[in-house]
């Protein structure tokens, strides 16, 4: 028995080691502020800020948006293509790999210059940088939706459900959704940190959320950033924690047909 | 049953709670108000080059100003020649507020947000721009600028503003070197020390040649102590090479953090930059700007106001602003010599203490300011050859 | 799930839905599709037609010739290179830290720590990205520092430098390896205990369990999740551009010079370059679109 966790520690170990040193770094430099002694100096700076408050408070509240709008966009997009259209599956998977080769700056100047004028005028509106942000989560919500889709029989649950007479509806919130609570989850986690970092639109745009603020404290101070980036890391770990754990809670509803 | 409609109450406060969050957060941004001047307005300061600037006007340009409300700028960092303070006493002089758009933004990016903001009266659209030299006419090229004089317009060098007043040139400052003297005890003092092997791995610059004029600077600097001249910057590629193949240089683009913690001990970058850095590291570590006496490279940055501008009234007020004895202070406090230093210097406008913080004007004597031409030519030199110089697959 | 992969080989009676219902059946993807035109495709329009059209305007072919330069075609194939060495370490040791933390025996706090650990990391890139593994393994590094007082080591005279292609995949794999670890854990767990179980009692040795049973099924999932962070890599702009400056010639770093900067400006090229980014990441969907049809063989 112990032999056979041998290598599973050893891989665990070499991940915690890998992640944790720059982590370490950034945090040793962080405490540098002050000549010659280490000290929480540049903590207290960043802490006592109200723009850090704010920006980050703004921040997560985009990305709680853009994790509900993405799951009701992507969720059963991608059960519908597993299912039923599977030779739209590589279109649908082209669309949504685009965000990574389309440079953010030219695509938030697109949303400027359609958006900005009438008919349609939502640059005035934070729901436009949410808009944004939703086709940034789209490869990583995609992507985790479509793995777990593989992982569960989603066609025998989906007449099991339909025989006793669901809706299609029913069938996706009541059948599908909690099957694939750890996708969900976890595209949830890779939307949250994605919004939180993002500064090349919240800047065009003009909104204050913590990514401009991040890059405002990052110039020509040496320590602060350093700091800040410890801190943001923490919170962030924080908050995706929150998510986790407000999650279990409708984990105790059972699933109707357990992968485990 | 009940563990349900306790996990359907705890969703519903969450999606009220976000919602409630971002509704909030909407009323802050839409409190700027929508200027009155309608888009005609912008378009007749198109075709007219107004007229200089009387006192009497002046006071009309602020009433305009004030019921425009507010002014959006873009890319100017508080750090950056004193932009801090000089935002902070616009705002509290004319009582305007100032919308304050990407910070970090080079000068390509506050060219694109004028595109793509023509048909947008928002915040988003930039009112005024400051950019590099060869910038000014491109966007006059482009018809993305208006043209203005401003009261004190010619007191402005005739080489630095454009004729029509489409840009004029705001600020200046030399090449310089800031050096980390924890970490490099024995400071350079010339261009052509950066290759001793004492400084091996410790040179860097602030910026990719082929996207930062800074950095670009940097080498048409040590070209001209190098033996070239402003008409031919080639010296200085041929001493990145030899210092990239010395491995004297370190390709990191340098920023506070790693000059203080030692990783690009030495940076090339403008003096004013360099001054700024030193302020704010506070003497950890302690900081030596070097503005060495071969070479001395000035460069100039541009203003101008956006065609496009939703507060035109704004932008000419800033302007008039920038150019009065008390912004071109307000420039020098930062450490970058205004446009207007010289005329400033003549009628003795400048205070003792301010002018005590500068580097000697000694350095500042032998300074070469190159011509449009002669930038456009040794940029297009540069960047062609930065590759061949110091790209992964040299060395 | 094996069942389902078996059924693929048995060709399923095809009856011909109605042109009605298939019609019916695009439905379901109207939404996405129409979200997706309104704000990723029509913004974004103006890319693929700026990189027909020169500073004026006009419509020119020379942005696509351009293309072939020699020095872009190396910037292109360098960020294939560096792309897919961190998608494929990203995989292997993603997949062993996702796997290991799962199916390892190991105490249930640790695959919860290590996913919300992911969601972080998977997107700590950029600057403080560059700047924490500056302070790790730059010159003045703390692992540099420390070899050099404790074992008296000089890491960089030994040639290393994190300034370089394999630095900079190093630190790619930073956001490569969470990435990995978050996709790839639902199909883990999809993976029944009762399979491997069954394959030992048919006296199955662990390569063979792997071999037959668990790659195969785990091929598209794997794939999918491969391309996933080829793109991820293939499109990332801040680290690289903080870690190495110009000197490692990517594709976004080129982008960023033509669009953003301060000297070169020449957008259409850029928006040419991007163009090139996407055909190729259309042709490795279209690739790994190819090896999935190929592992399903594998069951045979």
């Amino acid at each position: 028995m112990k032999k056979q966790r041998f290598w599973p520690i050893m891989m665990i170990l070499l991940g915690a080691i890998y992640f944790l040193l720059p982590l370490f770094a950034t945090f040793e430099f962080s405490l540098r502020e002050r000549r010659g002694e280490y000290s929480f100096d540049s903590y207290n700076y960043v802490l006592s800020d109200p723009q850090f408050r704010d920006s980050f408070v703004y921040s997560v509240a985009l990305a709680l948006a853009t994790i509900v709008v993405s799951l009701i966009l992507i969720v059963p997009t991608a059960f519908w293509v597993h299912l039923k259209l599977p030779q739209l599956r590589p279109v649908i998977e082209f669309i949504t790999l685009l965000p990574f080769v389309i440079p953010p700056i030219v695509l938030v100047f697109g949303l400027i210059r359609i958006y900005s004028r009438p008919p349609i005028v939502l640059v005035s509106t934070p729901a436009l940088l949410v808009a944004g942000y939703v086709v940034l989560s789209f490869p990583y919500m995609y992507r985790a939706v479509d793995t777990g889709l593989r992982a569960i029989d989603v066609r025998s649950l989906t007449e099991a459900a339909q025989s006793l007479g669901a809706s299609w509806l029913t069938i996706l919130f009541r059948v599908i959704f909690p099957n694939l609570r750890v996708s969900l989850l976890n595209g949830a986690f890779l939307t949250f940190a994605i919004v939180l970092g993002e500064f090349t639109m919240a800047t065009m745009l003009n909104w204050p959320t913590f990514g401009p603020y991040l890059a405002l404290i990052g110039q020509n101070r040496a320590y602060e950033p350093a700091a800040l980036a410890i801190i943001s890391f923490g919170l962030t770990w924080i908050c995706i924690g929150l998510i986790q754990l407000l999650s279990r809670g409708s984990q105790e509803q059972g699933q109707l047909a357990g992968t485990r | 049953m009940l563990k349900r409609k306790a996990s359907h109450l705890r969703m519903t406060l969450v999606l009220t709670a976000i919602l409630t969050l971002v509704l909030s957060a909407c009323g802050d941004n839409t409190a700027t108000p929508v200027p009155a001047t309608p888009a005609a307005a912008t378009t007749a300061a198109k075709s007219s080059v107004a007229a200089t600037t009387t006192a009497g006007n002046l006071d009309q340009l602020i009433a305009a100003a004030k019921q425009e409300g507010s002014l959006t700028t873009i890319a100017l960092p508080h750090d950056w020649c004193g932009y801090g303070d000089l935002i902070t006493n616009f705002k509290q002089k004319y009582g305007l507020q100032v919308t304050e758009l990407n910070p970090d933004g080079s000068s390509g990016d506050e060219i694109e947000a004028i595109k793509a903001n023509t048909q947008n009266k928002g915040p988003q659209a930039p009112d005024v721009i400051d950019v590099g030299l060869a910038f000014g006419p491109q966007a006059k090229a482009a018809n993305l600028i208006q043209p203005y004089k401003v009261s004190t317009w010619a007191t402005i060098p005739d080489s630095a503003k454009d004729a029509e007043g489409y840009w004029y040139g705001d600020y200046y400052g030399v090449m310089a070197m800031s050096v980390n003297t924890d970490v490099v005890k024995n400071a350079p003092a010339e261009w052509a020390d950066l290759l001793k092997p004492e400084y091996k791995g410790k040179v860097a610059l602030s910026g990719d040649p082929r996207t930062a004029a800074q950095a670009i600077a940097g080498v048409y600097a040590v070209a001209l102590a190098q033996g070239g001249s402003l008409d031919n910057a080639q010296a200085g590629i041929d001493f990145f090479a030899s210092l990239n193949k010395a491995g004297n240089f370190v390709p990191v683009i340098a920023k506070g953090a790693t000059l203080a913690s030692g990783e690009t001990p030495i940076v090339l970058g403008w003096d004013y930059n360099a001054l700024a850095a030193k302020d704010s590291l506070k003497g950890n570590p302690p900081i030596s700007v070097v503005v060495p006496t071969k070479g001395v490279l000035a460069g100039v940055y541009v203003q101008a106001i956006s065609a496009y501008a939703p507060h035109p009234n704004a932008a000419k007020l800033w302007m008039e602003y920038l150019y009065s004895d008390a912004g071109q202070l307000g420039w020098l406090k930062g450490y970058c010599h205004p446009i207007r230093y010289n005329d400033l210097a003549s009628r003795n406008a400048i205070p003792a203490d301010v002018a005590a913080k500068l580097p000697p004007a000694a350095n500042y004597a032998t300074a070469q300011f190159p011509t449009l031409d002669q930038y456009s030519k040794a940029t297009a030199l540069i960047t062609k050859s930065w590759d061949s110089t110091v790209g992964a697959n040299v060395k | 799930m094996v069942d389902k992969v078996l059924e693929k080989n048995v060709k399923q009676p095809a009856a011909r839905p109605r042109k009605r219902k298939v019609r019916l059946e695009w439905l379901g993807v109207v939404p996405f599709l129409t979200f997706a035109l309104l704000f990723l495709i029509l913004p974004s329009f103006n890319l693929l037609i700026g990189s027909f059209q020169d500073e004026t305007g006009n419509f020119t072919l020379a942005n696509i010739g351009n293309l072939f330069q020699p020095f872009i075609l190396n910037s292109y194939w360098l960020s294939i290179q560096v792309s897919a060495v961190t998608a494929l370490g990203g995989v292997i040791f993603g997949f062993g830290l996702a796997y290991a933390s799962i199916r390892g025996g190991l105490p249930s706090w640790v695959r919860g720590a290590l996913m919300t650990f992911s969601g972080v990391a998977s997107n700590f890139a950029g600057i403080p990205l560059a700047f924490a593994f500056i302070a790790t393994l730059g010159r003045t590094g703390f692992i540099t520092v420390l070899l050099k007082n404790m074992l008296g080591v000089n890491l960089y005279d030994t040639g290393f430098s994190l300034y370089t292609f394999w630095g900079l995949s190093l630190t790619y794999m930073y956001f490569q390896f969470p990435l990995m670890v978050l996709i790839i854990a639902p199909a883990i767990d999809g993976l029944k205990s009762q399979w491997r179980e069954a394959a030992e009692n048919l006296g199955a040795t662990s390569f063979q369990y792997w071999r037959y049973v668990a790659l195969p099924i785990l091929g598209p999932a794997l794939l999918g999740a491969g391309v996933l962070l080829f793109g991820n890599a293939f499109g990332a702009y801040a680290t690289a551009f903080a870690l190495t400056g110009g000197t490692l010639n990517l594709v976004p770093i080129q982008i960023g010079a033509q669009i953003r900067g301060d000297v070169l400006h020449n957008p259409n090229l850029g928006y040419a370059l991007a163009m090139g980014m996407v055909v190729i990441m259309a042709v490795s969907i279209g690739i790994s679109m190819l090896l999935q049809r190929r592992t399903a063989r594998w069951i045979q």
